[in-house]
């Protein structure tokens, strides 16, 4: 469904992506991995058509996305509808005046008729357990609240793939719990999920497979979201971890923390 | 999980005219790429104190605008162009391109007058407009933005006035690069036909402006809780380097070159 041959990109001269190949299949969930600054949100961003590879190939279902390609209105359309994008930040995310207009703004861009769309907006309201705050004006929710009218808006759509980038950032352990179920529940109802994410905890609950980028922006390992999360010494490697991380076994799950002594 | 989102979308988009949100996004990268890009400098390039600079750049100004010997001009030109040749080669490129538009653009407007029998206006003005816009140029590419605000205070101009330039610089960077993102929200999500296209404008441009005023109020908290009062002072540490005063005698040269050739001695 999406394949990166050999991509690299550079902000300003400074590498961001470097030699990545990457293949994700229909259905897939994956978490990528990394320290800050390792590339991941340039390689959501690549792979939602918003930049383009210095050098190498993207394609998605079979194929290739280039600038001149999505220069065609009819094609970029069509591409951002299969594919969904949910900002880190929310706030950059919502714009209408309440939260109706809001999650309406795809569905009535798609002609759909204002009965569908109503459909459409309440269904998403009810699964992110939002029905009292169809009038609200999405400024003023709270961070929890903005992230959740974000995937809301995007879900929308319907996308074939939703991306994801750092969801669980700012957010209360009630929402974060929220989130991930809701993730998961619609991984397993067929959609592909991409997520970047620092929450180890979140990350083998969320995803089978774990892409684990490195400082110097290539990928340093692609393993079964486990066999990364069991592999400590590639995380302290590749600093995404410090000295003191480690795992306890002994009550059969697997539970991370930290001792800063 | 609902029905809906089991089956895949079965949508065939219509065509509409998006050209305006694709241009806003294209003018908001440039902008902050070029913020970004002189942030990224690890050190001022050509080596010399930003004050020196800014104070010789403006003598330049002048020394360009008062001088009336084409010898001088040619000089003051070639002595600018060996500069320039120490910068990298995308900076010269962006440094001459400017230059080259406005001389253009003042021989267009003196064209006239050269046609009528002025000769002189239209073989000195360019060239001094030339000269002067490269100079400026120079200037520009070579030095961070905030080392040119510090230095600043070198001559006397008020701690508050510096701070309010690089505040200023520093939110149109961020706000600058909000809007990007929101474009870059609003552009991902019309998948179809948009018809109310400056509704969404509006949207985006109704947030930045609840977005800068929420981040000015709370950087004015974020200052009164590290205790400010109402003023503010700009520290720097000023050295004279070797390169300095090279610099320096270079400029004493040029300067006892415009006194010479003026006929001033």
């Amino acid at each position: 469904m999406i394949e990166l041959i050999d991509v690299n990109y550079s902000y300003e001269g400074n590498k961001a992506l470097n030699g990545i190949n990457l293949k994700i299949e229909k259905g897939q969930s994956v978490s990528l991995l990394g320290p800050n600054g390792s590339g991941k949100s340039t390689l959501l961003k690549l792979i939602n058509g918003l930049i383009f590879p210095d050098s190498g190939v993207y394609r998605f279902n079979g194929e290739e996305i280039t600038e001149k390609k999505l220069k065609d209105a009819k094609f970029s359309k069509s591409f951002h509808q299969r594919l969904g994008f949910v900002f880190q930040n929310s706030e950059t995310q919502l714009f209408c005046s309440n939260v109706y207009d809001e999650i309406a703004f795809g569905p009535r861009q798609m002609g759909m008729d204002e009965k569908a769309v109503e459909e459409r907006v309440g269904d998403c309201l009810n699964l992110m357990k939002m029905q009292d705050f169809r009038n609200r004006q999405p400024y003023h929710l709270s961070g929890g609240e903005k992230k959740k009218v974000a995937i809301a808006c995007v879900l929308a759509l319907n996308p074939d793939v939703l991306v994801l980038d750092e969801p669980m950032n700012g957010l209360d352990p009630r929402t974060e719990r929220f989130l991930a179920e809701f993730i998961l529940g619609l991984n397993k109802a067929g959609k592909t999920i991409i997520t970047s994410t620092h929450n180890l905890e979140l990350v083998q609950e969320i995803s089978e497979r774990a892409i684990l980028f490195d400082e110097a922006h290539t990928i340093a390992a692609d393993l079964q979201t486990h066999q990364l999360l069991d592999d400590i010494d590639l995380l302290k490697r590749v600093n995404l971890v410090d000295e003191y991380y480690h795992k306890h076994q002994e009550h059969g799950q697997g539970h991370f923390h930290i001792h800063n002594y | 999980m609902l029905e809906w989102l089991l089956k895949s979308e079965n949508y065939a988009p219509v065509s509409d005219k998006d050209t305006f949100i694709n241009k806003s996004i294209l003018s908001f990268l440039k902008l902050v790429s070029k913020i970004r890009a002189q942030s990224s400098y690890d050190k001022d390039k050509l080596f010399v104190s930003p004050v020196f600079k800014l104070v010789f750049t403006l003598l330049y100004i002048v020394l360009l605008s008062v001088s009336q010997s084409f010898t001088y001009l040619y000089m003051m030109i070639t002595y600018i162009m060996l500069v320039l040749c120490a910068m990298p080669g995308k900076d010269i490129i962006k440094v001459l391109r400017g230059s080259l538009i406005a001389t253009l653009f003042t021989v267009i407007i003196l064209l006239p007058a050269a046609l009528s029998g002025n000769r002189y206006s239209i073989t000195m003005i360019p060239v001094k407009v030339f000269a002067t816009i490269t100079a400026v140029n120079i200037l520009s590419y070579s030095t961070r933005w905030d080392r040119i605000i510090g230095a600043l205070k070198r001559f006397h101009f008020p701690d508050m006035f510096i701070f309010v330039f690089d505040i200023t610089i520093k939110y149109i960077y961020m706000l600058g690069e909000f809007s990007l993102e929101m474009l870059y929200a609003l552009k991902l999500r019309s998948v179809g036909k948009n018809k109310k296209k400056y509704a969404s404008l509006g949207g985006v441009g109704g947030t930045l402006f609840i977005k800068s005023r929420e981040m000015s109020e709370e950087m004015y908290s974020a200052m009164e809780c590290r205790g400010f009062t109402g003023e503010y002072h700009v520290y720097e540490k000023f050295q004279v380097k070797f390169a300095d005063y090279v610099y320096i005698l270079i400029n004493i040269g040029i300067v006892s070159l415009f006194i010479y050739f003026q006929g001033l001695l």
